[in-house]
């Protein structure tokens, strides 16, 4: 074993930190806002994609001003800051013609397009699939949505929970007969926008070998009916699985339960191997050979989960986190802690790993931040930087990019096609900071030119 | 002769036929007659472009990966989501199959085979290789060294200490992505001391800080205890990253030629994709309470009670808010609450008293007539510069049973029923998402131990 960490050890090490990014060069036009679509263009961003979001004058994304328990982290919302890492702020009216010209323009020159606002709506506006792929016919454009594009629900509204609750996934947690309690953390976003970043890369890496764009539908509803599994048991049983408070009805024994020193550990038993050695470390090697616990599919039947979640339940009471932790290392069973926001950000493994990192940013300084759940050993992405006001790079991308004049930046900025920040916390720059003296906001500097 | 009042019942009834053909819309730009009439033709097109993957092609049908998980469905189904793009994935088992096989809500199996093992068989092939052989191992290498990607879902280090772990098998197919997936990782101290523990997404959620931000704390005991998220919210996010990372290596791979090794650790796919705990963490400097059903960041924005069931309602911006105080007609309680801040004080006494205000007088009201005021109210807003836009949306908080009624889901064809020879009649939830020209899908459902043997051992010149 050791000769293998040390070879893993090492090859995580050396990732090559010179690496550009695999997207270096791939440009994404991210109309969309809140969480489920700018996640799919984070995922892309971290690997190096060229993301320029697109919001609202004045108004912005209306994560900017959205926070928990009314805190603010330097003057804007922290969750905004890491929806939004590596990407490009620009702010243009969309329902003003001058303002869809320039979506137009942008949209020929980026490889993928980003919408999530209610189904429909982009194709209202004239700037849907139909219409940029007729400019730009190996575009990738992907529309979230509740519910997708077509079919009776299609115009339904849908957030993070309305998703949840219209999949049927909302009756899953908490005690059966109890009250059912929501996925935390917009699951409901989160997943989805997964599978949506998933999509894209799929039809990026199709596009490499065809040269051919495409349309994809992702509807957060259906991604979160895909990982059920309730569908196929109700057609086989005639029944539902429902809440089954902390028994993962999958495993036996399984649950989440209280130590002899007050603390919480989760303990699932997947198979009979790891029964054995359960049964052992409890000295209670006869269960292994009682019918009703020795072979895993006759464990799991209701009646006899609860026979051996009750036995654990008494052998955890006895036992404290730690010596149940050193045991499942020794002998080989599942079980973990039960770990809380303030152990996560302090855990050391973490750091180690990559996937938690200490971020310094020219405009909000340092912070603690999510990195990337996958860690590659070639191509580790990269935070570059934070976010930035609304309309930000404004002036950056429509010189760069468009190839606009100072003279025509400013016709567009006096005729309100595009526009900034108002005096909001989270969409202006925070007050420390001395926009007029940033060489980027004032026709100068590189992005990413520091890093 | 029909009564004037059957021939208002006769005319009402029409009108309200009439009306429900029309769909409900909630955005001013969607309500003029000519674009609805412009997005009726943009759904057809959808339907049809969208609606079926028949003959299209696949994105990745020049992929090849083998698949060795051992109980662990994170590697199961990210072998199966890239199954479903059109890679050709061949998992290796045992003789005796992988244990996932078993794995299966209260032992409910058909033919002695697991429904989340049916669940994520799609488009697969099946083959057994004695790993602990010589011969077995000699045909493992032989099979790595033609493929683009090998999934390893098995202890950390072991497939290394049979002679075919990354280090050995980059030698023979230096092109190869080797995606890693385990609880800790395969790198670091932690890696290292844990590497003998195997995976669950019950573990996982909890490594991951999940259950402590679920459930109600003022319950009795054990209804207090930190609450596992009801569905595998850690294996399939595990899953979907594992295929995430898979994707960015082969684009990688194409352009470079290069492999590489991916690390997942089913402990940190929802802390590190999810973020907030973290982030939650190094602002706040101490733990999030659990809360019930409240949010730390939007309120209300979670299930409620009302006459006779659960209602689902979410007002995430302060018009929406405003939108449920004139639905419940308790606009005396705005100047109290007009702000997002004033609802997400950490003062949560004081949300309670918010709270009972609410389910007082949501208990008036049966689902229906909730469900109903609130389409209403946001389609006529929509369409009002005076009522700002409010959008309070409220839906039934729906059993899987009641879902599996929903039309929109037949139209999408989003469950899937299947009539196979071996397992019988059963529904599946389709490939996601819909895509024009490279849609995923379900193409075969076969899983036997050692089915696809002969086929497999012949293509890729396996020893018998």
């Amino acid at each position: 074993m050791l000769e293998y960490f040390s070879f893993t050890n090492k090859l995580f090490k050396s990732s090559a930190d010179a690496n550009q990014g695999v997207f270096k060069g791939i440009r994404v036009l991210d109309l969309s806002h809140v969480i489920y679509g700018p996640m799919v263009s984070k995922f892309l961003a971290l690997q190096g994609a060229e993301v320029i979001k697109v919001e609202q004058p004045e108004d912005g994304d209306v994560w900017r001003t959205g926070t928990y328990w009314d805190r603010y982290w330097k003057y804007s919302s922290p969750y905004f800051q890491y929806f939004n890492t590596n990407k490009y702020f620009i702010a243009i009216d969309l329902r003003k013609p001058k303002g869809k010209e320039l979506i137009f323009k942008l949209a020929e020159k980026s490889d993928v397009v980003i919408e999530n606002f209610r189904a429909g709506l982009v194709e209202a506006w004239g700037i849907g699939y139909t219409q940029i792929s007729k400019v730009n016919p190996k575009i990738i454009y992907i529309s979230c949505s509740g519910y997708g594009q077509w079919g009776p629900l299609r115009f339904f509204p849908s957030w993070d929970l309305i998703a949840q609750s219209m999949a049927g996934v909302a009756m899953a947690t908490g005690f059966p007969g109890r009250a059912t309690y929501k996925l935390q953390d917009y699951y409901g976003d989160f997943l989805p926008a997964l599978f949506g970043a998933v999509a894209v890369l799929a039809a990026l890496y199709y596009r490499e070998k065809t040269g051919e764009g495409q349309y994809i539908d992702l509807a957060q509803a259906e991604v979160l009916m895909r990982i059920m599994h309730e569908w196929t048991y109700i057609s086989v049983t005639g029944k539902e699985i429902g809440c089954t408070g902390n028994v993962d009805p999958t495993m036996s024994p399984s649950g989440i339960f209280k130590t002899a020193d007050g603390r919480f550990i989760a303990l699932a038993i997947a198979n009979d191997e790891q029964f054995l050695a359960l049964t052992k470390v409890m000295g209670k090697t006869e269960l292994a050979k009682d019918k009703r616990f020795r072979e895993t599919l006759e464990r799991l039947k209701p009646e006899n989960i609860e026979e051996i979640n009750k036995i654990v339940e008494e052998w955890v009471k006895s036992k404290t986190e730690k010596e149940i932790i050193e045991l499942a290392k020794k002998h080989g069973f599942p079980a973990s802690r039960v770990m809380d926001d303030w152990q996560i950000v302090n855990d050391e493994w973490r750091r180690e790993r990559g996937s938690v990192v200490e971020v310094k940013d020219e405009m909000y300084g340092e912070g603690t931040f999510p990195l990337s759940p996958v860690v590659f050993h070639k191509t580790p992405g990269k935070i570059k930087w934070l976010t930035r006001p609304v309309g930000y790079h404004n002036r950056y991308i429509l010189k760069k990019l468009l190839g606009l004049s100072k003279k025509e930046i400013e016709e567009l900025e006096k005729e309100g096609v595009i526009g900034y920040w108002d005096n909001r916390v989270g969409l202006r720059p925070p007050p420390y900071y001395d926009i007029e003296k940033d060489p980027i906001f004032n026709y100068n500097g590189e992005e990413g030119a520091g890093n | 002769m029909i009564s004037k009042k059957t021939l208002f019942s006769i005319i009402m009834a029409r009108r309200v036929r009439a009306i429900s053909k029309k769909p409900q819309v909630f955005s001013k730009y969607l309500a003029e007659k000519k674009t609805l009439e412009r997005l009726a033709k943009f759904e057809e097109l959808l339907a049809g472009m969208m609606g079926s993957a028949e003959g299209k092609p696949e994105a990745l049908d020049d992929i090849k990966v083998v698949e060795v998980s051992y109980a662990n469905f994170a590697g199961i189904i990210a072998a199966t989501i890239l199954a479903e793009f059109g890679a050709e994935v061949i998992k290796v088992e045992p003789q005796e199959g992988d244990p996932a096989r078993k794995i299966t809500p209260y032992g409910v199996n058909i033919n002695g085979l697991g429904i989340p093992f049916l669940m994520e068989s799609r488009n697969k092939y099946y083959i057994t290789l004695d790993l602990n052989s010589e011969k077995g191992r000699e045909n493992f290498k032989k099979l790595a060294s033609q493929v683009d990607v090998v999934i390893d879902a098995t202890k950390p280090g072991l497939m290394h200490s049979l002679g075919i772990g990354y280090k050995q098998l980059s030698q023979l197919n230096p092109g190869l992505i080797y995606v890693a997936i385990s609880p800790f990782g395969h790198f670091t101290s932690k890696a290292e001391e844990f590497h003998n523990v195997p995976d669950t997404d019950l573990t996982a959620q909890a490594e991951s800080g999940y259950p402590a931000i679920h459930g109600d704390p003022k319950a009795p005991e054990p209804y207090s205890y930190p609450l596992r998220a009801g569905i595998w919210a850690a294996w399939y996010m595990a899953a979907g990253l594992s295929v995430a990372g898979t994707l960015v290596a082969l684009y990688h791979k194409r352009k470079t030629g290069e492999g590489q090794m991916i690390d997942i650790a089913t402990n940190d796919a929802i802390t590190t994709w999810i973020g907030h705990s973290v982030i939650w963490g190094f602002t706040m400097e101490m733990p999030r309470v659990r809360l019930g059903s409240f949010d730390w960041c939007l309120y209300p924005y979670g299930y409620f009670k009302c006459k006779d069931g659960y209602l689902t309602i979410t007002t995430s911006r302060d018009e929406d808010f405003r939108g449920l105080l004139k639905i419940l007609g308790r606009w005396d309680l705005e100047d109290d609450w007009k702000y997002m801040l004033d609802r997400i004080t950490d003062d949560i006494d004081r949300l309670e008293t918010l709270g009972a205000e609410l389910d007082k007088e949501l208990a008036k009201y049966t689902r229906d007539e909730l469900v109903k005021k609130a389409l209403d109210y946001s389609a006529k807003a929509s369409r009002d510069r005076l009522r700002a836009k409010g959008f309070p949306i409220i839906v039934k908080t729906l059993t899987p049973t009641e879902v599996l009624k929903e039309q929109h889901w037949k139209v999408r064809n989003t469950l899937i029923e299947v009539n196979h020879p071996t397992y019988g009649k059963f529904i599946l939830p389709a490939s996601v998402p819909k895509m024009s020209k490279t849609p995923p899908r379900i193409k075969q459902i076969k899983c036997d131990i050692g089915e696809d043997n002969e086929f497999i051992y012949k293509k890729y010149g396996l020893h018998m």
